[in-house]
């Protein structure tokens, strides 16, 4: 297939995404749902995607800045922050207020950055992993912690009165995902995507060749935890109540990942098509075998690695290779 | 926290963060040694810890088996589900560059393992009381629980003996040599997959005795595995990786860093101090407290 | 015709896109030493790399006596003879030198063996058994060197492969290694030498290939070799 083919296809299937709500039913149906989950997993695997997959740093703190950009919406909505009066005047300014969602993306990319810097200039692989988990449980104790601010261990309730259709939702989750696609695209193809692809294969010839490897490294752990951060901020207009234990879930750390790997790790349509496959076994799995539903998630992941460790996105057999640091 | 603690609190908080912290350690052990050989960070050990900790107690309530005096058959059973696990799971995976491939796979398996329990056992917190479940040693007003006690022998004797392993015998020493350079193993012979798959053995069999320990003395539920493998994972980090002693010694530095936290700061903190310290380590001396890295040649 | 120990033939060896090797075929008889000399990048490395079996060849047979090499595991190879000291020695830094030698034994048809090999490294290298019990990654570039060496020795291999063996040694030591190779040579070890000090080589070898940029460019006997002029005026005009 070529290229020109493909952005075809693709330019088609987002249209007809985009157009699906104005077919009567639609919006009711539970596939709909779905669909913007589906959305919301993509957002979280493209962001990881950028930064194991285009920077090389496996980053175990994902669902940290998921967990930011989700407290930082929510507070700023209930504490009227940003706007005020016009909160109650106005019930629906704040709703997907895009100076609230770039906020939030950008409260989770400087936690990035001031972490990240530390972290990269130091810690290599497994350890900066490891780094990012810890983080990442440090924000756990940070929210819990913080009081009123935060709500402690529950957390945090949106005024919920105001949700009275997905569409917003869907349209944003779709917008971001083929925006993520394609911004992503570009940036590779750019100077800067060029520096980052040098430093994921080889630091030291990065380095020798003029490429300033940590900054290049913390802007896209930066870039990744924007993503995160924005995704946290529309998943709190869907969910309404964010607390420790439903957007700092590790499952937000582990299936965005489980499902760029099976799509297909360092490919900007990976992320996608792996959220795709991977939510619809796991929601099928939910309706057919409710009780069994997560070890069908676990038995998923091991399989795919085990048959499919290059991805959907890239079907070959692994090339085995010998042993070798 | 105005007042200043008497030296009987201080020295029975030195006691119990010593004695709590000999469980992350010997999970520590087990992670140390998978990492060594697969540099893999095998997530799933404290899925395994407890799910060892489930097994005991059906071996106690279904067969009357003593927890203590069923060690041995934990052990032999961990060792041969880690032989398993290997040869099944990671065997084609060890042999990828892509290191991912095996964390992913380690994923997989803690999800399986937790909802598998799950299935079984119902969600709700459990635990194993026997006779002994209450009593304790108490000696110049300090007061050692008797289950705590013999977790904390059992993780002494383990790490041990691994350690006498990897020491002594041939195959130990060749354990050593594949985590250290597993290309220069290979070329002396040495199968990678046989010294990963003994890694993952003796590490599952820690599991099982660190199931033992975890099931007599705390109540557990089928997702405290994770918190376990954290800590564990602080404990490794903190004694540096791929060292046995300072795996054990990292866990009880961390249980110690518990006890006082939690007394002295307030419960909800405890997490913190221990991940700070986690990453003060990881930053300013990545390869752990107790290990002195070589100069380059 | 000598007896054929190891014959390599038309091996082509690629990593990812870019071709390393391209159909070198060379072969070492039973009881020589034999070098391969050649500049920086000419694929010396690899050609070593491939017959031990770490990397893995595109094309071509690799043969041990009867037994074909190419797809086997590196495991497996060390166990059919074929003791390679790669680049940089590989020696296990955190371990001890005496530990280092019983891991040269490993193969069970060695172990057997273990105390006697031990004794010999330490007659072959007195100063190894000063330092016994010291770590590895202690040791001076030399005695790190002889101690690759002694470590390979140990299993009785029937090829012994050097990769280097001179790299980073002082002119001194560099002479000690070469009459050490020949002191080796001398008990009936065979020996595959890849060096860059090509004068030293060719000068111990029995017979020499000459890489270029993945190719035989020219073989025939060490002697034959160093007195080349094309060889001297491509490699060692500078040297001598």
């Amino acid at each position: 297939m070529s290229s020109k083919a493909g952005a075809l296809i693709a330019a088609a299937l987002v249209l007809a995404l985009a157009l699906l709500p104005f077919v009567p039913g639609a919006i009711d149906h539970y596939y709909f749902s779905l669909l913007f989950f589906v959305f919301i997993y993509a957002i979280m695997a493209q962001g990881w995607n950028l930064v194991a997959g285009y920077a090389g740093q496996i980053s175990l703190g994902q669902h940290a800045f998921f967990a930011l950009g989700a407290y930082t919406t929510a507070i700023l909505w209930t504490g009227n922050y940003l706007w005020g009066s016009l909160y109650e005047t106005h019930p629906r300014i704040y709703y997907f207020d895009p100076v609230t969602m770039v906020l939030s993306g950008l409260v989770a990319a400087v936690a990035a950055a001031l972490i990240g810097l530390p972290l990269l200039s130091k810690l290599r692989g497994d350890y900066f992993a490891l780094g990012t988990l810890g983080f990442g449980e440090i924000v756990r104790v940070l929210l819990i912690n913080g009081g009123d601010f935060t709500g402690g261990a529950f957390g945090l309730v949106a005024p919920s009165g105001t949700f009275d259709t997905l569409l917003p939702h869907y349209w944003t989750g779709l917008g971001l995902t083929v925006a993520l696609a394609i911004g992503i695209h570009l940036l590779i193809k750019s100077r800067y995507g060029l520096a980052l692809i040098a430093v994921r294969d080889d630091e030291m010839a990065a380095s020798s060749n003029g490429v300033n490897v940590l900054r290049t490294k913390v802007l896209a752990f930066a870039g990744g935890a924007f993503i995160a951060g924005i995704c946290g901020s529309l998943y709190t207009y869907y969910i309404f109540h964010v607390g420790p234990d439903s957007v700092l879930n590790l499952d937000w750390m582990l299936l965005p990942l489980m499902m760029t790997v099976v799509g297909g790790t360092g490919t900007v349509l990976g992320p996608i098509i792996g959220a795709f496959v991977m939510y619809v076994i796991f929601d099928f799995a939910r309706i057919w075998v409710p009780d069994y539903h997560p070890i069908i998630a676990g038995l998923a992941i091991i399989l795919a690695m085990l048959f499919l460790p290059n991805g959907l996105s890239r079907l070959k057999l692994g090339i085995l290779k010998p042993y070798s640091r | 926290m105005t007042e200043i603690p008497s030296l009987q609190v201080l020295l029975q908080l030195t006691v119990n963060g010593i004695l709590g912290g000999a469980m992350y350690g010997v999970a520590a052990v087990g992670l140390s040694l998978i990492f060594g050989t697969m540099r893999l960070i095998f997530l799933a050990q404290g899925a395994m810890i407890i799910l060892a900790a489930y097994f005991v107690r059906a071996l106690f309530q279904g067969l009357g088996i003593d927890p203590f005096l069923s060690l041995p058959i934990v052990i032999t059973v961990g060792a041969g589900v880690g032989w398993l696990i290997y040869q099944g799971l990671f065997r084609r995976a060890a042999a990828m560059e892509d290191r991912n491939v095996s964390l992913l796979i380690a994923v997989g398996l803690m999800f399986l393992v937790q909802n598998l329990m799950t299935v079984i056992w119902g969600g709700n917190t459990a635990g194993v009381v026997t006779s002994y479940t209450a009593s304790g040693i108490g000696a110049f007003g300090i007061r050692m629980s008797f289950t705590r006690s013999i977790g904390f022998l059992i993780a002494i004797a383990g790490t041990a003996l691994v350690m006498l392993f990897l020491k002594k015998t041939l195959v130990g020493k060749a354990v050593r040599a594949a985590s250290e350079d597993m290309t220069s193993a290979a070329l002396l012979g040495i199968s990678p997959h046989r010294v990963n798959a003994i890694a993952f053995s003796i590490g599952l069999a820690l599991a099982g005795a660190a199931g033992v320990a975890v099931a007599t003395t705390f109540p557990f539920n089928p997702f405290a595995g994770f918190v376990f493998s954290l800590k564990a994972l602080v404990a490794l980090a903190i004694g540096g990786i791929g060292n046995v002693a300072g795996a054990l010694a990292g866990g009880i530095i961390l249980g110690l860093i518990e006890a006082y936290v939690q007394y002295f700061i307030s419960g909800g903190w405890t997490n913190a101090f221990g991940y700070g310290v986690f990453l003060l380590v990881l930053m300013l001396k990545p390869e752990g407290l107790f290990s002195r890295p070589y100069k380059k040649a | 015709m000598a007896n054929r120990l190891l014959e390599v033939s038309n091996l082509s060896v690629a990593y990812g896109d870019v071709r390393a090797l391209w159909g070198v075929s060379i072969h070492v008889d039973q009881g020589t030493i034999v070098a391969i000399v050649g500049a920086n990048g000419a694929g010396k490395s690899t050609l070593l790399r491939a017959i031990s079996g770490i990397v893995r060849a595109q094309e071509g047979e690799i043969k041990l006596s009867d037994n074909s090499l190419v797809g086997r595991p590196p495991e497996d190879i060390a166990r059919l003879g074929i003791a390679h000291v790669p680049e940089g020695r590989g020696l296990f830094r955190h371990m001890t030198v005496l530990e280092n030698l019983e891991l040269g034994a490993f193969q069970p048809k060695a172990r057997p063996r273990l105390r006697e090999g031990i004794d010999k490294a330490y007659a072959l290298f007195p100063r190894l058994k000063e330092r016994a019990h010291q770590k590895a990654g202690s040791l001076s570039g030399g005695e790190q060197q002889m101690l690759a060496i002694a470590r390979a020795v140990m299993s009785d291999p029937a090829l012994l492969i050097l990769d280097e063996p001179s790299l980073g040694l002082s002119p001194l030591v560099v002479r000690q290694m070469f009459t050490l190779i020949q002191t080796l040579h001398s008990q009936g070890v065979t020996i595959l030498l890849v060096e860059q000090n090509i004068h030293q080589a060719l000068k111990v070898a029995d017979y020499g290939f000459v890489l270029k940029t993945g190719e035989v460019a020219m073989q025939g006997t060490g002697r034959d070799l160093l007195a080349n002029p094309e060889i001297q005026k491509a490699y060692m005009g500078v040297l001598e």
